[in-house]
């Protein structure tokens, strides 16, 4: 291979985005270049040997947003996928109990009955309010929003299919979605339950990634996106892939190859090329050049932008509101090697929830605090966790015997304060520390002497996030999850169908709308747009809703 | 004709500035009307009294945002205004004026981003105008088919809307369906950066919510208060004089009001109210009752037994937590604030130096904790008359609604201290000025005027409280399981501040009704 090779198609990055829109564009007969600027592919969807013997799912940890209908059309499971799902998860409690949450509805009913007998019935009210919630969003995530000022019939089309599933809400339902839609979790949680520690556990899933407050409105939307995924056609249910997430960029990777695709890691992108508003290809920082008439950027919209297109190329609004999209970094992770399973007293033997999800903040209060901490540009005194051992499920990430453990943390401020000033580039090996050992005294709560069992840790601040994965100050959605960056605004109005001011370029990453979360949907109705702008349409699946 | 003293076609419940919008306009259609206040004195959050001192500031709401002008052309109010500049002070002296859309500094200079803060004013305005549409009626159904002639007009009034929208241009359509939703501080802070004049915009947009500058869907709040085009109105003579003129709307228009009359109960029969009782005993019928009062204590009034159960949760559910408190001080003399004119003591001050500064001053009330460094906004009612006895009227935002362990007379020491802490710092030497000090809390509020929390819209304006789910979803249309009871005050569509629109709709929804 030349090192000016021309192409049909070149995506810059290889997340999960990236080679889903790559193989879409493959098997409609494409030829198509993915190039990556790590040694390996995967973006946030990767499993790392960090250590001897461990792997870790180092960025994202657990899948069940990862549409069907992309495993179905892209035959993961041929090429390797497996999801497995666990079993729910836990809150500990300083006072040594738990509340513990299970799929299985009597076994539910019996813990929340433990916590509050009130919460049982609250709870069917509250699961069938969201359940409503994602039964009306599922259908959107696989079309392209539509430009309300636009009046193409395909955009009136698409505006009139959601006026119609609006409408088909009835004026009470549809009364309620534009509550919940734009309420915070802890006020809808305050409106169903009055246990603490049910609140605290739920609300979790409607702050991860973002850089609000339980109490922010529109956090209420955030919880969605833990609710609306599947594994294997159960809703709100989530799976561990075998291997690790990095199995899954392995499967699209391999999907993609088998449709001749080609996949270049180890230099990535340093300047998009353009010629008369017109795409031309892509320079790569080794010096290498590739053209396409056709390029789709998987890295998030300010960095495509501001980092690797030239000014000069984009209109001044667009760059305007491209550097005032908010991509606020606000999560950390800790990714740990255990020589065994550590103790968790509370517990009783054998508990299956241990599989699942485990936290430590037992209250809406302690979770806003920990929002109050970062935005003054430290991370939370009291963090908000979410910790899993996938080792009980998925043996093959560990040595036999030994576990591994990933914990995700909210919040960590992207830009850290230290002694008044503040800065990303104080995420020192001293703050990393101490940011983990916060973490770390917090667990205690959980299991106790977890530091005994600690064979390695990697520690990763959002700067981390940013300078390895390329998330710009590492947010893990590619731009905020508010109202005001959804739908028809995300990225930036005007350009939310995955097209951009120059012609050929594509942003297929979640930056684009429906946005964050390993779901691919960005991906694959960005390769719908592509497809349907070069005249072969046809090739893409549609899905009946 | 002889008529029956005790017989009407409507009894308003509240004599609050949207109680008497709705009286006026009832009565200016010729029904008999009885408003009944259970206080001394008409004008509820924009009453007077309590002091002695005929110069004394009103005891809550002192300046006017956003009075609806269809409602006073509609009512014949007879109110004569002065706009205020606000002066957004700053720590280091440098402070900004703010007229209308334009930004100086102290020296006359024009403030740094005045050109963007004069563009960032005429959108608010364009968008606030757009918006107001929406405000003088009530909001859609949506609830027929397309061939039901209401819901077909609620879908014109839409499209109207649309078209509204559509003319403003391309550009000017995405920024608005942009920031529609967005929150004030990213917004104001990327166009103006932070400083007073960004303080300034994400204090007026956050007075008396529960919530911070950061807080997604703020910016409408903000927007709401650009019902007069930003404009920051003074009634002349005072905030008495502007309770008279609703007064005098209700009265032209021949409606009885009377005051010292507590309802203790809207009576209901076979789902119908049919009249009130009051607290000593007497019996009042009338078609329709209309009640100032939120949703829940109307709902208490009428019978919780009478309501869906579902009605009845939304209601104890409503996001009603104040978070304003009204401090008014008598002082020996007129303060200095420092860097300030002389001529400029007379206009609005406020103490925002930044968005930051106002979203720090939030933090503590989310735990019942009180601010140390509030946002004040701060009128010297007298400071054009050397001679008169001066005063200071200062709302200060925030103070929780309950407090952590309960309000205690230490803790309410500590709100007052607070305040006056950070009124000093700008002007010096001011405690030594204080000769009588009259603080009233949220919960102080809510005692004095029945507004759920103390709250000043009586019901927070987030985005899921707003158009058809105000003040909850199934309660929009002022009406709700009960036919003929209605609701009258802020907490109805479009909102709170002194507005009349929440009053006049409910009325013109009563008539439409055809209960009357």
């Amino acid at each position: 291979m030349g090192q000016h090779d021309t192409f049909d198609a070149i995506i810059a990055g290889s997340g999960h985005n990236g080679l889903t829109t790559a193989c879409y564009l493959a098997r409609a007969g494409l030829r198509v270049l993915v190039v990556e600027k790590n040694d390996w592919i995967g973006g946030a969807a990767v499993s790392r040997s960090l250590h001897d013997g461990w792997t870790y799912s180092n960025c994202s940890y657990v899948c069940s947003l990862l549409r069907r209908e992309i495993i179905r059309d892209l035959e993961l499971p041929k090429f390797g996928l497996q999801v497995i799902p666990y079993e729910g998860g836990a809150t500990f409690t300083p006072e040594g109990d738990y509340f513990a949450y299970y799929s299985d509805h009597d076994a539910l009913h019996r813990e929340l009955a433990r916590q509050s007998p009130r919460d049982v019935d609250a709870y069917d009210r509250f699961s069938q309010a969201v359940m409503r919630q994602c039964r009306f969003i599922r259908p959107f995530l696989l079309r392209t929003a539509p430009d309300p000022t636009s009046l193409n019939p395909k955009d009136l089309g698409e505006l009139l299919y959601l006026v119609k599933k609006a409408n088909d809400l009835g004026a009470r339902e549809l009364g309620e979605t534009q509550r919940f839609w734009t309420m915070s979790i802890a006020d809808f949680l305050d409106e169903h339950f009055e246990s603490d520690v049910v609140k605290a556990h739920i609300a979790g899933g409607g702050i991860i990634g973002t850089g609000l407050g339980v109490y922010s409105p529109g956090t209420a939307y955030v919880l969605l996106h833990h609710y609306m995924g599947d594994v294997d056609g159960t809703i709100g249910a989530w799976g561990f892939a075998r291997g690790g997430m990095g199995s899954i960029t392995k499967a699209l990777a391999a999907s993609f190859e088998s449709s001749g695709g080609t996949i270049v890691a180890g230099s990535g992108v340093d300047e998009f090329l353009v010629s008369n508003g017109r795409i031309t290809g892509v320079a790569l920082d080794n010096g290498d050049v590739y053209h396409a008439p056709l390029v789709a950027s998987n890295m998030d919209v300010r960095r495509t932008f501001i980092n690797h297109t030239k000014e000069s190329d984009l209109p001044s609004a667009f760059v305007t509101a491209v550097k005032r999209f908010k991509t606020r970094g606000s999560s950390g992770k800790i990714n740990v090697s255990l020589d065994s399973f550590p103790n968790f007293p509370a517990a009783p033997e054998g508990a299956r929830f241990l599989s699942g999800d485990m936290h430590c903040s037992t209250s809406l209060q302690e979770l806003e605090q920990a929002y109050d901490d970062w935005k003054e540009g430290r991370w939370s005194q009291q963090p908000y966790f979410d910790m899993l051992i996938p080792t009980q499920i998925d043996p093959t990430m560990a040595p036999p015997g030994k576990h591994m453990m990933t914990v995700f943390v909210q919040y960590a401020p992207y830009e850290l304060e230290v002694n008044g000033v503040r800065s990303a580039e104080n995420w020192d090996e001293t703050q990393r520390q101490a940011f983990a050992t916060c973490v770390f005294d917090k667990m205690e709560q959980a299991c106790p002497g977890i530091r005994d069992h600690i064979v390695h840790a990697e520690i990763r601040s959002p700067y981390e996030l940013e300078k390895e994965v390329g998330l710009t100050e590492g947010n893990i959605f590619q731009g905020e999850l508010t109202f005001d960056q959804l739908l028809f605004n995300r990225p930036v109005p005007g350009y939310a169908q995955y097209r951009t001011p120059i012609k050929g370029m594509y942003l297929v990453g979640s930056s684009a709308h429906p946005g964050g979360g390993v779901m691919g949907a960005p991906g694959a109705n960005a390769a719908r747009e592509i497809l349907h702008d070069v005249g072969k349409g046809r090739a893409m699946p549609v899905y009946a809703d | 004709m002889a008529q029956d003293s005790t017989s009407f076609d409507a009894i308003i419940i509240g004599g609050g500035h949207n109680g008497l919008t709705a009286a006026a306009v009832l009565a200016r259609k010729g029904k008999r009307v009885c408003l009944l206040e259970r206080s001394g004195s008409l004008g509820g959050m924009m009453s007077v009294g309590g002091s002695d001192d005929p110069k004394a500031p009103p005891r809550l709401a002192h300046l006017l945002y956003n009075l609806n002008p269809t409602v006073e052309r509609e009512i014949g109010l007879q109110l004569q205004t002065q706009p205020l500049k606000t002066i957004s002070l700053s720590p280091d002296g440098q402070h900004v004026k703010i007229d209308g859309a334009r930004a100086r500094m102290m020296d006359g200079q024009p403030h740094e981003k005045a050109v963007s803060f004069g563009m960032l004013h005429d959108r608010f305005t364009r968008y606030a105008k757009l918006l107001s549409a929406l405000s003088t009626r009530t909001p859609p159904k949506l609830s027929g088919s397309w061939s039901d002639p209401e819901t077909f007009g609620e879908l014109m009034a839409l499209a109207g809307m649309g078209w509204g929208l559509k003319r403003m241009g391309k550009v000017e359509m995405r920024e608005f369906l942009r920031v529609l939703l967005t929150n004030v501080h990213d917004l104001v802070v990327d166009e103006l950066g932070d400083g007073p004049l960004a303080g300034a915009l994400a204090a007026d947009a956050m007075r008396g919510a529960f919530s911070g500058p950061k807080a997604p869907g703020t910016l409408f709040s903000l927007l709401y208060r650009f019902g007069n085009s930003g404009q920051v109105l003074m009634p002349i003579g005072g905030m008495s004089t502007a309770v008279k003129a609703f007064e005098d709307a209700a009265r032209r228009a021949g409606c009885e009001l009377q005051c010292h009359k507590a309802v203790a109960q809207v009576l209901v029969e076979d789902d119908r109210a049919v009249g009130v009782k009051l607290d000593d005993g007497t019996t009042l019928t009338a078609k329709a009752v209309l009640s100032s009062v939120g949703p829940l204590a109307t709902i208490k009034l009428a019978g919780i037994a009478n309501f869906d159960v579902e009605i009845a949760r939304r209601a104890k559910n409503l996001r009603a937590k104040g978070t304003a408190a009204k401090l008014n001080l008598k002082l020996s003399a007129l303060p200095a604030f420092t860097g300030l004119p002389e001529e400029l003591h007379q206009h609005r001050l406020l103490i925002a130096p930044s968005s930051e500064y106002v979203e720090r001053a939030f933090n503590p009330v989310k735990y019942g904790r009180v601010s140390q460094a509030p946002t004040v906004e701060i009128l010297l009612p007298n400071a054009s008359e050397p001679g008169a006895s001066q005063w200071l009227s200062a709302i200060v935002s925030y103070v929780p609604y309950q407090a952590e362990d309960g309000w205690t007379p230490a803790k309410r020491d500590e709100v007052q201290h607070a305040a006056i802490q950070t009124l000093e710092s700008y002007a010096p030497a001011l405690s030594s000025m204080i000769q009588h000090a009259e603080l009233l809390l949220p919960s102080d509020i809510e005692t004095e005027t029945g507004a759920a929390g103390g709250h000043w819209h009586h019901g927070e304006m987030g985005i899921d409280q707003i158009l058809n789910v105000r003040p909850i979803n199934g309660m929009a249309h002022y009406s709700c399981g009960v036919s003929g009871l209605y609701l009258c005050g802020a907490s109805a569509h479009p909102g709170g501040d002194i507005n009349g629109a929440p009053g006049r709709n409910s009325a013109l929804q009563a008539l439409k009704d055809g209960v009357l």
